[in-house]
């Protein structure tokens, strides 16, 4: 994993079984799909974060403000100097959500254990079904979220109206408008399928091996991202997806791996834009 | 068959964090599915697509033989380890539904999630992905019925992961 841009924001299993007693200096957060999957079993001294009931605001559509989250980092015993290594289900796609919201609030930091979950149970190793209790700390509120990672609709349309570059990460069927997966269901998300127009669609477990879970190599990752879509390191990116968690993925990929210089994940995403009343949409293929 | 008021009872009485165990005790209760369906799993028929693991649940009518009119519903399902939640709850669907009649079915609650108390706990997306279990489980039953078969349910083909992500 050298070649990688930002090779730091990576660990190995190994790396992670060697340091899983070293609490005092590193905090590893599970973070799944499923709710109840860290319960059947996890790391030893890994914590849970569920993005349903620990990352988002109850109410309003948004994520934990800055005194949630030091309240949140408070309770996994998180320090502001702490390393928080993040791994889960689903090639890290969670992980990469979670990772992504505790660099919207400025975790200095943070880490995911490449192949997650997978690669864990895959190679034997240590699992447990006890729930470390860790001293509180008092992680310091954060001053704001830090606006550079995450794009809002307004930002979206004007980046929109100057052909700046974007990945849709969402499946091709997705990407193009066709109708989903059963007919006879309503669309239950969005009232209109199709894509921003302008995006390319590179949907997100591109990135990943699915035999073990782990990042493709570099080379393999520019081929796609650059190669094939002519996205460029050097451009301002969005990324998004249907509610902005796949798109997380993605954003990992392009700003730690492949080092672009800036990407911002549209958390908003489709649920947003598919249901704008006279947002521009296109269907079928992307452009040329 | 065990009636849905007293699935619920236990899940509307506890905290949430406790409900999350209830649920994950589910997880053991779901029955092996029988061998004769393992192929059809395999070959990714049967598939509820809108989950984000792979779902196989397959429910079927029976005509009793000697009783003309009475049909019985068997629920055959099979969801791997590695997607706790959904098994947990096809496992309340089993436990709920298999042995009832397709009335009892059709009249279940539309809401079942929402009186098991997973509603808000889990999130709307993955309550999408669970409510689609459900309804197909309704679905398939009401078709079955109708056209008074007692074979097994429609396959449908499954998508090219077979699952379906938020």
């Amino acid at each position: 994993m050298s070649d990688y841009a930002h090779p730091d924001v990576l660990v190995s299993t190994d790396w992670a079984a060697e340091h899983l007693d070293d609490t005092d200096h590193v905090r590893f957060v599970e973070a799944n799909e499923d709710v109840l999957l860290y319960k059947t079993g996890h790391l030893p001294n890994a914590v849970n974060v569920d993005w349903v009931q620990d990352l988002q605001d109850d109410t309003v559509r948004d994520f934990i403000d800055a005194e949630q989250f030091a309240d949140l980092c408070s309770r996994m015993g998180i320090e502001e100097d702490t390393k928080v290594v993040f791994y889960g289900d689903k090639n890290n796609w969670w992980a990469c959500y979670a990772f992504w919201v505790f660099k919207l609030y400025g975790h200095a930091d943070c880490a995911v254990m490449d192949g997650g979950r997978k690669k864990w149970e895959q190679e034997g190793r240590a699992m447990t079904t006890d729930t470390p209790d860790f001293a509180e700390t008092d992680y310091p509120v954060p001053e704001s979220a830090d606006p550079s990672i995450r794009a809002f609709r307004k930002e979206v349309e004007e980046h929109m109206q100057r052909d700046g570059p974007m990945v849709d990460v969402r499946s091709p069927e997705e990407f193009k408008g066709e109708i989903t997966h059963v007919p006879g269901l309503p669309e239950e998300s969005s009232m209109r399928p199709g894509h921003i127009p302008g995006a390319r669609n590179v949907p997100w477990a591109r990135a990943a091996n699915d035999e073990d879970g782990t990042f493709r190599p570099r080379a393999e990752l520019a081929e796609i991202y650059e190669g094939e879509e002519g996205l460029d390191a050097g451009d301002d990116t969005i990324a998004y997806c249907r509610i902005g968690e796949r798109s997380s993925h993605t954003w990992f990929v392009l700003t730690y791996l492949l080092g672009f210089d800036q990407v911002k994940n549209y958390d908003g995403s489709w649920t947003e834009w598919g249901n704008l009343v006279g947002a521009p949409i296109e269907t079928g293929e992307a452009g040329s | 068959m065990k009636p849905i008021e007293d699935i619920a009872a236990p899940f509307q009485m506890m905290e949430p964090d406790m409900r999350l165990e209830l649920l994950l005790e589910y997880t053991e209760k779901l029955p092996p599915l029988p061998e004769r369906y393992a192929e059809m799993r395999d070959a990714g028929m049967a598939m509820v697509h809108e989950c984000q693991s792979p779902v196989f649940l397959m429910p079927e009518v029976e005509q009793n033989g000697d009783t003309a009119g009475e049909k019985t519903v068997h629920v055959h399902a099979d969801v791997p380890e590695s997607a706790p939640t959904a098994r947990a709850f096809t496992a309340i669907l089993h436990e709920a539904f298999d042995g009832a009649t397709p009335a009892q079915v059709r009249q279940a609650p539309d809401d079942l999630l929402d009186r098991l108390g997973l509603s808000g706990l889990l999130g709307m997306q993955r309550t999408q992905g669970l409510a689609a279990i459900y309804r197909r489980l309704r679905n398939e039953v009401a078709r079955q019925s109708t056209a008074g078969e007692s074979t097994a349910g429609q396959e449908t083909a499954r998508s090219s992961d077979g699952t379906a992500e938020a």
